[in-house]
């Protein structure tokens, strides 16, 4: 039966946020899903503001009122805040990312080997840790800078 | 199309986006001041580039694709039903299509047009 196919995930995006025996590699798993909606949704706001260099979804050209116009918008202490998160989460989900193809193609894998007492997890070796730590180390600095950029000038 | 390639597309998508994603924020601020990047002059000077032009589109497609197939892989995972997959991959595509059009609608008018005050 077709019912009988259907294998629905019972937990859904909460399961996500489950904090419920969740090792770092979950939780990068979660950032990693979180960072990339969120940062997906960042892109289509931009493709709107920057679509008003050209007057808008109406536009038919360049213009200088309409550019000056939207900048009025975003250009403000709110929207620079919000291009720190943006800076912020764009790093991680780079970094994180990059870790999950090494990952995915065997590069920083552990070698599998025999189930032992305490049964700690064998997925996360010291290079993914260290590229996740990295993450979350560079996507601060990275936002920092950004900060640094946005409120108080050029570096 | 299989979901090993469509995986495979989600990771050269990924890494080809860390290096023109990481470009183009340090146009945005570190090699290029923030004020002069998005100031107006600039912009257009960028539109008349051949090569700020294709680093756009590449940018554009790269990162929509990336993340609309994200967003399929997260819809895929939440219900396994042949209908719900084949709408989710229908929704992926118009939205890469529709977005993508967009933006390259920009770029286009922005190329071709001349500006206006």
């Amino acid at each position: 039966m077709a019912a009988e196919r259907i294998a629905e995930n019972k937990r859904g995006v909460l399961g996500w946020i489950n904090p419920h025996n969740c090792n770092a590699e979950r939780w990068a798993y979660t950032f990693q899903r979180i960072t990339g909606v969120a940062v997906l949704l960042y892109v289509l706001g931009h493709l709107g503001d920057t679509s008003f260099f050209v007057g808008g979804p109406i536009g038919a050209g360049p213009s200088e009122s309409s550019w000056a116009f939207i900048s009025g918008i975003v250009e403000n202490s709110f929207g620079h805040l919000i291009l720190v998160m943006v800076v912020l989460v764009v790093t991680f989900h780079g970094i994180n990312g990059v870790r999950l193809i090494l990952a995915e193609f065997g590069v920083i894998f552990r070698k599998p080997s025999a189930i032992e007492y305490p049964y700690r997890p064998k997925g996360l070796g010291v290079g993914q840790k260290a590229m996740f730590v990295g993450a979350i180390a560079l996507a601060v600095i990275a936002a920092l800078m950004a900060w640094w950029i946005l409120f108080e000038g050029p570096l | 199309m299989r979901e090993s390639r469509l995986m495979l597309i989600q990771y050269v998508t990924a890494a080809a986006a860390v290096v023109l994603v990481a470009l183009h924020l340090l146009l945005q601020g570190v090699l290029v001041p923030y004020e002069t990047a998005i100031s107006f002059g600039t912009v257009l000077a960028s539109y008349r580039s051949i090569f700020s032009i294709l680093f756009l589109e590449v940018l554009l497609v790269v990162v929509l694709v990336h993340g609309f197939n994200g967003v399929r892989i997260i819809l895929q995972e939440l219900r396994q039903t042949l209908a719900w997959g084949r709408w989710v991959d229908l929704g992926t595509v118009l939205a890469i299509v529709i977005s993508v059009g967009y933006g390259t609608r920009t770029i286009l008018l922005a190329v071709l047009v001349g500006p206006s005050a």
